[in-house]
């Protein structure tokens, strides 16, 4: 009698808690979409109600080519921030890739540049990787570091001069476009999808959430923690170096100081597309849209002839109002889940 | 009186019997870097024996002195586990504000408001913090783009030139050789000492840098305390402005690009730990007076400026590595 009745209250309980869980989770997907779409929305309604020559064809290639460069570092951040990590060297990876594969095209022709940026970009992560999982140091101070070191290298191997490329064949890949939509955006998309199917339906996926979200517990469950994370760290330096390429596509012409303060674009575009800080939570779509809203926002303030300074302020602003929804969603998961406890 | 004669000599004669080599050992190990920067500065010495010329000792001397003064509030951020990467965007801010109001006010009241400036911003980084709870490394990333946003749209880009000889004279003044920056420094250096090992403030700030649960749980101030130690950073990031101003004799929004590396560098590699809770401020100075003579050597040596960039990063990750394993190497002994 008192056996059935404690077997019923436990699955009372039990009921409780998977309702509980299952609010907490619907709760959290209202407030990421909500974060990222409704300013999707906002900026594209103002852009197109208030600024002229939003919807020219120039301009909308040319948001989506800038688009297409942040999304695809924005990929690889988002893994490394999925994984508990943090990238800041992107930017100078992203600019030492751009400038060596400028040079390669210069001197080999343009499918080995492409080749040869990429392989920079990975090679350069792999670094970032060796000195989080085998030194030990933690992820913000070595790429902090490494920024450091990218950039002093780019600017080295530059010798501070700007790099032409001379192949048309290169220079064009970025600007012509396909069905009208230009290739560095269906490159993004193609890159998005493979992410967002390694991540979902992979197990590779299933273990960066599990890094992620408790690394003590993947290390228990048997998950190499430390090949993960160097995956993930060279992951974001390949999707650099993809992006420096088109980059140097689209620019025809690199220096050494390209890219510059590319880190905290592409943080906030993953933070702004709902990937929490706190790990365990990857969503490469959320980063998509952001990074569509980026450079909505950049072009937008272009054609509006305001000083490139007041792209800095909405940046920041951009970010900490990302990273403050990105906390008040975590508190309100926290309270549902504990709050109603008592 | 003989008997304490006689103790004294017993434990003289204690210590000579643990050796003299293994009291060398031990300060080695911990003034490495004395040792390290001493080293440097006789290398150096010999390759260009102007190195030890006055103008370029007061030359390298000034160089510290900017980047110390800022690492002396880095040093408290990072004794409690926090950070500030802003610190460039609020030199800028403050520069500039010295720079716009000099002709029309004194020395110190223009001093004075950047100091102030310094706190406001400091102020609302750390409200970012600890009240809105974003990760220190990320919110002042994004208040370093905030702030110098803030300082271009200031100027409109331009350079604000300092016209009064009189700002100069007193920022970049030397006493002998020894430039005032430097003095300054030492005397915040001593403070800082001061503040982090004999206040309640400076204590409360190890005690959750080491464990943040713990010192809650303990009953200390630690919302408080960690807003005003961002404050107190801002005021040293902006005195080394004031200074920085004064040796460029203007002030602009790029005028500390990529500073905060230097400055955590240099509080890195003078042995505070990065996870927190304890921290030196002599090392922190010596930290910076060695970056310093590096800097000076490769111009000495004529070495393009972009290795500056290669050797201050690397030497950061090294020291961050080299500290990593020492860590681990005493939790396994049970002594960390």
């Amino acid at each position: 009698m008192s056996d059935t009745t404690a077997t019923r209250l436990v699955a009372d309980e039990r009921a409780r808690s998977a309702e509980r869980a299952r609010q907490a989770d619907s709760r959290r997907r209202v407030l990421q979409n909500a974060g990222v779409l409704i300013p999707f929305l906002l900026v594209l309604v103002a852009g197109l109600a208030f600024v002229p020559h939003f919807a020219s064809g120039s301009n909308v290639t040319n948001v989506l080519v800038n688009a297409a460069i942040l999304a695809i570092v924005g990929y690889g951040m988002t893994l490394v921030i999925a994984v508990r990590g943090i990238d800041l060297s992107v930017g100078s990876s992203q600019a030492l890739a751009a400038c060596v594969a400028a040079a390669a095209v210069n001197a080999a022709g343009p499918l080995v540049g492409a080749v040869v940026g990429v392989a920079v970009g990975a090679a350069l992560g792999l670094v970032n990787g060796v000195l989080v999982t085998r030194l030990r140091v933690p992820g913000f101070v070595a790429t902090l570091s490494t920024m450091s070191v990218f950039r002093g290298l780019v600017l080295l191997f530059t010798g501070g001069a700007p790099i032409m490329i001379a192949s048309t064949s290169f220079k064009s890949a970025a600007t012509t476009s396909v069905l009208g939509v230009p290739v560095p955006f269906l490159v993004a998309l193609v890159l998005g999808a493979v992410a967002w199917f390694v991540l979902d339906r992979m197990r590779f996926g299933k273990h960066v959430v599990a890094v992620g979200g408790a690394p003590e517990a993947a290390v228990d469950t048997g998950i190499s923690v430390d090949r993960v994370l160097l995956l993930a760290y060279l992951v974001a330096g390949a999707a650099a170096g993809v992006g420096g390429v088109l980059l140097a596509s689209q620019l025809g012409v690199v220096n050494g100081s390209v890219a510059s303060g590319l880190e905290l674009q592409a943080i906030a575009i993953v933070v702004l597309g709902g990937t929490s800080m706190a790990g365990g939570r990857p969503r490469i779509i959320g980063t998509f849209i952001a990074a569509l809203l980026l450079s909505m926002i950049n072009s937008g303030l272009n054609l509006l002839n305001v000083p490139s300074f007041y792209q800095y302020v909405a940046l920041g602003g951009l970010l900490v109002f990302a990273l403050s929804i990105d906390g008040a969603q975590r508190a309100a998961v926290r309270r549902m889940l504990e709050g109603r406890h008592s | 009186m003989t008997t304490t004669d006689t103790t004294v000599a017993d434990s003289t004669a204690v210590a000579t019997r643990t050796g003299p080599l293994t009291v060398a050992r031990r300060l080695l190990a911990r003034h490495y870097l004395v040792v390290v920067l001493v080293a440097l500065c006789v290398a150096v010495g010999l390759a260009r024996p102007s190195f030890w010329g006055t103008g370029n000792l007061s030359n390298v001397l000034f160089q510290a002195s900017f980047v110390g003064l800022a690492a002396c509030g880095m040093t408290l951020l990072i004794s409690a586990g926090l950070l500030d990467l802003s610190v460039g965007g609020v030199i800028a801010v403050s520069s500039i504000a010295v720079a716009t109001v000099l002709p029309h006010t004194t020395i110190g009241a223009a001093i004075a408001l950047a100091l102030l400036i310094g706190a406001g911003l400091g102020l609302l980084n750390g409200l970012l913090v600890t009240y809105v709870r974003i990760a220190p490394f990320i919110a002042t990333l994004g208040t370093l783009y905030l702030f110098l946003g803030l300082a271009f749209i200031w100027t409109s880009g331009k350079v604000v030139p300092i016209t009064s000889s009189n700002y100069r004279a007193t920022t970049t003044g030397t006493l002998g050789w020894v430039p005032v920056p430097f003095l300054v420094l030492v005397v915040l250096a001593f403070v800082t000492y001061l503040v982090l090992q004999r206040t309640y403030f400076g204590r409360t700030l190890r005690a959750f840098g080491s464990n943040e649960r713990a010192a809650e749980l303990a009953g200390l101030p630690v919302a408080r305390v960690k807003v005003g130690v961002f404050v107190v950073a801002g005021i040293c990031f902006a005195l080394a402005g004031v200074f920085m101003a004064g040796r460029l004799s203007s002030a602009e929004g790029n005028m500390a690009m990529g500073f905060e590396m230097n400055v955590i560098a240099a509080v890195v590699v003078g042995g505070t730990a990065l996870r927190g809770g304890r921290a030196t401020t002599f090392g922190t100075v010596v930290g910076a007076v060695l970056f310093a003579v590096l800097a000076n050597a490769l111009n000495l040596l004529a070495v393009a400026s972009y290795w500056q960039y290669v050797l201050t990063g690397t030497v950061l990750v090294a020291a961050v590595a080299l500290g990593a394993r020492r860590s681990a190497a005493a939790e396994v002994r049970g002594a960390g």
